[in-house]
């Protein structure tokens, strides 16, 4: 682990530990831990995946706005290592998607079409509860580090914490319906993202950039604005307004 | 294949090639009494807290039980759709059961004991319940009650079709699996989709996500797939006949 890297790592989780004492919004802080892990860890992409009550998996928040990425992750639905690492609620391990074809023969093709090579899914769990499983893709066939997979697992770890906030009533019930507002609220961020795109003539990942510039600034937690956006009640050019004056729309 | 699986295709069968969204809901419904171990299901419809009518049910019995919150203007159906959740009452003839105290009269006297009422939602807002009568009192194995979120799941399907007249049931309901459709309702590119779509006509959310669905009926797509072209932008939103453009390149972003 070079000097830098260990800065960064310190960064990351000094500034986790800030929100999950301050306060923090679930979909914010889950979109930062995966940019965390993509940055930090030996990996191109990194996203997480929520199951619902039913055991279904969603996308809840992964670190690229490109929609084919965001198509693999939620394929794994249907197949792929995080439904298998949700299934079983350990990690699983995949340094060569070519050798695994037989295995997903639907995940392996569209991961190695958007250029993955290896693929580590690590599972979400609470005590007893599993909540999903967090995607790390590379671009180079190989394992991560154990370094790396130990560093994974701690900020999987850390959003589960961040997802239950509720833990004095850890059971299942209560982890379910906290899941689903976790999972609401990512539906209304991601039609406020589309009002602002359809508005700003604006791709998806600068959409955000606007909505989280204008949160930030207002002090005021993302899903908030989003769903102020979605109600009308915050006009959706003030947001975009605010991201060109601060010159983030780019970011 | 697990029970679950089998009992959602099971589900999703019974409602595929009807021809009517109404005849799909009926469907539905019989398939709940069949599959669910109750004895009678509708689907009723709400909107701003005021009952809007029965939508399907397995057969005229139920239809009369489910009009009966319509009648006092209280029931668990109307309490889930308000709330957003489910609503049991596993025994009407207790005691301590303190709601809805017409309807629950009424319900007894006609033979129903136990009554769930589960929320049916487009896009995540409750706007109906299906409704699963039982002559015994007890509570709704977990099977039956997962198999009655699945079903209130599937209900949504036809009322989205009822939602818009233009919508070609006999594709939607014969040609797809219903189960697919409704995965797509819950992707992240249908949702960017629908914001462009309130965005672009002034629309709300649930209008939105009707035209997005219509378009796709339409054109044979599946929700997704023309949620992907209005992402990115092969689907010029404007006007009432929204045209296609061609695919564009993989990986390409506009």
């Amino acid at each position: 682990m070079t000097g830098t890297r260990e800065a960064e790592v310190a960064r990351s989780f000094v500034s986790l530990a800030s929100s999950l004492v301050n306060g923090y919004d679930v979909v914010d802080l889950l979109d930062e831990l995966t940019s965390d892990c993509a940055r930090l860890l030996d990996v191109a992409s990194a996203g997480l995946l929520l199951a619902d009550g039913r055991g279904v998996l969603h996308l809840m928040a992964a670190s690229s706005e490109q929609t084919r990425q965001l198509e693999l992750f939620q394929l794994q639905r249907e197949d792929g290592p995080c439904l298998e690492c949700f299934r079983d609620g350990t990690p699983v391990s995949v340094p060569d998607l070519d050798e695994a074809t037989d295995r997903w023969p639907q995940f392996v093709p569209a991961a190695r079409s958007v250029g993955f090579a290896s693929v580590h899914a690590l599972p979400m769990r609470l005590r007893d509860n599993v909540l999903g499983a967090l995607g790390l893709f590379g671009t180079a066939v190989g394992s991560l580090s154990d370094d790396d997979l130990a560093l994974g697992q701690a900020l999987a770890d850390v959003a589960s914490v961040a997802l239950v906030q509720d833990k004095a009533s850890a059971d299942k019930s209560s982890i379910n319906e906290q899941l689903q507002t976790a999972l609401t609220s990512r539906v209304v961020l991601e039609q406020a993202k589309g009002i602002l795109a359809q508005l700003g003539g604006l791709e998806m990942a600068p959409a955000f950039a606007a909505l989280r510039t204008y949160a930030r600034h207002n002090n005021l937690r993302l899903t908030e604005v989003a769903q102020a956006v979605v109600a009308r009640s915050l006009p959706a050019q003030q947001v975009l307004d605010h991201a060109r004056s601060r010159g983030s729309s780019r970011a | 294949m697990s029970g679950l699986d089998q009992l959602r295709r099971d589900l999703g069968a019974a409602m595929s090639g009807a021809e009517t969204a109404l005849a799909a809901a009926d469907r539905l419904c019989l398939a709940c009494v069949e599959f669910l171990e109750v004895d009678g299901a509708s689907v009723s419809l709400v909107h701003n807290g005021s009952p809007q009518g029965t939508f399907g049910s397995s057969g005229e019995l139920s239809r009369r039980w489910d009009a009966l919150q319509f009648t006092f203007g209280e029931g668990p159906c109307l309490d889930a759709v308000r709330g957003g959740i489910p609503v049991l009452a596993a025994d009407l003839a207790d005691p301590v059961e303190q709601r809805w105290p017409a309807f629950r009269g009424a319900l007894l006297e006609s033979g129903v004991n136990a009554v769930f009422a589960l929320p049916v939602a487009i896009a995540r807002s409750p706007i109906g319940a299906l409704d699963l009568f039982c002559h015994r009192s007890g509570a709704l194995t977990d099977r039956a009650m997962t198999g009655g979120l699945l079903a209130a799941e599937l209900a949504a399907l036809p009322l989205l079709d009822l939602m818009n007249a233009d919508v070609d049931w006999d594709s939607a309901g014969q040609s797809e699996d219903g189960w697919q459709q409704l995965a797509s309702l819950e992707r992240v590119e249908v949702y960017q989709a629908t914001g462009m779509i309130m965005a672009a006509l002034g629309i709300t959310g649930t209008d939105a996500l009707v035209r997005l669905r219509a378009h796709a009926f339409a054109y044979g797509l599946t929700a997704s797939e023309a949620a992907w072209a209005v992402v990115e932008r092969r689907l010029a939103l404007d006007g009432d006949d929204w045209r296609v453009q061609p695919h564009l390149p993989d990986g390409g972003t506009p």
